[in-house]
């Protein structure tokens, strides 16, 4: 199969925590694996909180009281939630890196963290995008 | 036509009919068959896309009803 070609890469970089922002990279990141591509996600600023042992992100600003009727939407949907599909990306393999400086600037601390995570900083990213055949920028 | 193994993913929604896809395919062997049966409408274009990334095999996908019956042979 895929093992003979060499496997594509991925890097994609979260900037946020609103929960149409925290699905997307974990809906990418999953299918990407599935993909058999290699797949790395680096969190930083806002994005960094997606990081946290239970966390469970919102939408953001007006949209912000919409947040139980979009996940109940989504439910009725069989969407899976944003906890399940992180799990998978872990499960599956996907690497996570938390940004060191963000994690500094919000008093966020390794234990805050879901197991698996590296601390990494821009240089890390930016070497694996280099070298990446898909970069977003979420 | 024949499959080894049967994977339901009706009322699944986008990503998890691939995860669940290739966590399947993982346990078969080459040349073993594996029916799929979606009903998310993305599928018709998600699983050629699947297959022809991995070197799987799409080898039939026809839709019964609003349901999609996709038979996909593992590759070497």
């Amino acid at each position: 199969m895929a093992d003979e070609k060499k496997k594509k890469k991925i890097a994609i970089v979260v900037s946020e925590n609103s929960l149409d922002k925290a699905m997307m990279p974990m809906i990418l990141a999953t299918s990407g694996i599935a993909l058999d591509a290699e797949v790395h996600v680096f969190f930083t600023f806002w994005g960094l909180m997606l990081l946290k042992k239970n966390y469970k992100p919102k939408l953001k600003g007006m949209m912000k009281p919409f947040t139980g009727m979009m996940i109940k939407k989504m439910k009725e949907q069989n969407v899976a939630t944003f906890q399940e599909l992180r799990e998978q990306c872990v499960e599956l393999g996907a690497k996570f890196y938390a940004c060191s400086t963000s994690m500094a600037m919000m008093g966020v601390k390794e234990e805050d963290l879901i197991d698996g995570v590296e601390i990494a900083g821009a240089t890390k990213f930016l070497k694996l995008a280099m070298d990446a055949d898909v970069t977003m920028f979420i | 036509m024949d499959a080894n193994k049967t994977l339901d993913t009706r009322g699944m929604a986008c990503p998890m009919p691939i995860i669940k896809t290739k966590k399947a395919m993982d346990e078969l062997e080459a040349g073993q068959v594996l029916l799929v049966i979606a009903d998310d409408p993305g599928a018709k274009e998600d699983f050629p896309a699947w297959c022809e990334q991995t070197g799987n095999k799409l080898v039939k996908m026809e839709e019964k009803d609003d349901d999609i019956y996709i038979y996909i042979e593992k590759g070497v």
